[in-house]
């Protein structure tokens, strides 16, 4: 539908007409505006639903990796900032493994900045198997005590605590956990072998000093 | 497969990570061997338990709310253009307007109205792309070539001297104005020596600071009437730039140093300048 109106000087002084032009111009800004607001707005609607199912695994990972309430807080919410800036780049279905890899290399980059005790050597002498500790009978007639179970892990070096929070407590295959951990496929069976060998050592050490 | 090979690859069994014929076989071994299937069982059932009771850090209540205000925040610190303050209205000219045309024609004022929109679209997108940041950014790549060049070609002054009564009356004589030299030493920034150089179509002045092992290029040149007196700094392919202006001159510091460092080198500048009158 066109409509010719014709010009009527009368009608339409020309201070109007000035008016009209930062008017038009005003309006597509603001179309643009709304525009943009739009698409930030689906796109964050889009990651929400995505990706915040995923919050308590996200916020598991990262308290066990960097073992401090706050911090894990603090590691969360920097890793769902990173993964929005970076979620036009996620393309698959699954997004739970994709955002617990961002959540452990946020974890990682907070460790690496505190040095923390994960990246020295540990103390064999605490931790030598001795004739004090308890035989694998004994172990699970404690494998209820959840506490002394927390602590034994968190003693263990970060890359053993965090395939064993990913196998066992987010029961991911092998393949999720190489990407995540970015390790070779081959090595995670290898990895968890020698974390689980090394939590019973601790356990049974813990359980033979208590005796 | 004997037991040393079924003890290696129990953990992959354990969690069924093995392919079928593997698996097979490592259950037909455990039926035959009597210890390796105790230790299968009592891997297993400490296994099971730990992960049983390993407590689950559930996110805190709050956690959530506050991940998403964040990210409201973040969508909101995302530059959007403001087109419309940065868009030229200038008020058409009456003199020029020819006023038959409005007088004598029919006006489809919805193509009036298209022309008006189509105009403005393309301003939107040449205006901000062309003038705002383009003199800017002109010269910030010219500042930096010409920092990298006085560095790369054994060509960092043409006079290296650490004293300012050498370097200055040698710039005074080749330049048609007189840009302050101070000696900035005692504030960590020796004077290394001057140099001559050609920026925005006009010579320059530059002079050579040192900080620890990194070089400042000063460049100074008059101040030109509407040019405005505002201070900026820029980070381009790992270069530091900070400008400024006094009464009299344009500064634009160039260097590798980081920012800090060459905010505390204007304040030196500005400080000794201050103190010591030309």
């Amino acid at each position: 539908m066109v409509i010719a109106l014709p010009f009527n000087a009368e009608h339409l002084s020309e201070t109007e007409d000035f008016e009209s032009r930062p008017k038009i111009v005003k309006f597509v800004a603001l179309k643009k505006h709304q525009e943009q607001d739009a698409a930030q707005g689906q796109e964050l609607a889009s990651f929400e639903e995505a990706m915040l199912p995923h919050l308590d695994a996200a916020h598991n990972l990262a308290r066990w990796l960097v073992r401090n309430e706050q911090d894990a807080q603090d590691v969360v919410q920097e890793a769902y900032l990173r993964a929005f800036r970076s979620f036009g780049g996620f393309r698959g279905s699954n997004g739970r493994p994709w955002l617990l890899t961002i959540v452990r290399n946020t974890s990682y980059t907070l460790l690496k900045k505190n040095r923390a005790a994960d990246f020295t050597t540990f103390d064999e002498e605490i931790h030598a198997s001795s004739d004090e500790s308890a035989g694998p009978a004994t172990i699970l007639e404690h494998s209820e005590d959840a506490e002394l179970i927390k602590e034994a892990i968190n003693e263990l070096p970060a890359e053993f605590r965090e395939i064993l929070v990913l196998r066992h407590q987010e029961g991911l295959s092998y393949k999720e956990i190489a990407d995540i951990a970015q390790i070779p496929p081959g090595t995670v069976m290898s990895r968890l072998a020698r974390a689980r060998g090394k939590l019973k050592e601790y356990l049974a050490a813990r359980i033979g000093k208590e005796k | 497969m004997n037991c040393k090979e079924v003890i290696n690859l129990m953990d992959g069994y354990l969690d069924s990570e093995l392919d079928p014929l593997t698996s097979q076989t490592i259950e037909q071994h455990l039926r035959d061997c009597p210890n390796c299937d105790r230790i299968y069982k009592a891997h297993g059932s400490l296994m099971r338990a730990i992960a049983t009771a390993s407590p689950y850090h559930k996110a805190p209540a709050g956690l959530r709310e506050r991940i998403q205000s964040s990210l409201r925040e973040e969508i909101a610190e995302q530059p959007i253009r403001d087109v419309s303050s940065e868009m030229p209205v200038r008020p058409l000219s009456k003199q020029s307007e020819p006023r038959t045309v409005f007088f004598g024609t029919q006006w489809n004022w919805l193509a009036l109205a298209a022309a008006i929109i189509l105009a403005a679209l393309i301003a939107l997108n040449l205006v901000p792309r062309l003038q705002r940041p383009g003199a800017d950014q002109l010269l910030a790549t010219q500042l930096i070539a010409s920092h990298v060049r006085s560095l790369m070609a054994n060509h960092l002054t043409d006079v290296a001297s650490s004293d300012q009564h050498t370097v200055k009356p040698w710039l005074d004589t080749k330049l048609d104005f007189a840009p302050a030299v101070p000696d900035l030493s005692n504030k960590g920034f020796p004077l290394v020596g001057g140099r001559l150089d050609y920026l925005d179509n006009r010579p320059v002045a530059a002079l050579i600071y040192q900080r620890r092992k990194h070089f400042i290029n000063l460049f100074v040149w008059p101040i030109e009437s509407n040019t405005a007196k505002t201070t900026k700094t820029m980070s381009r392919q790992g270069y530091q730039l900070l400008h400024w202006a006094d009464s009299d001159f344009n500064y634009w510091a160039v260097s590798d140093v980081n920012a800090d460092d060459l905010q505390t080198f204007k304040q030196g500048f500005e400080e000794q300048i201050h103190s010591q009158p030309r």
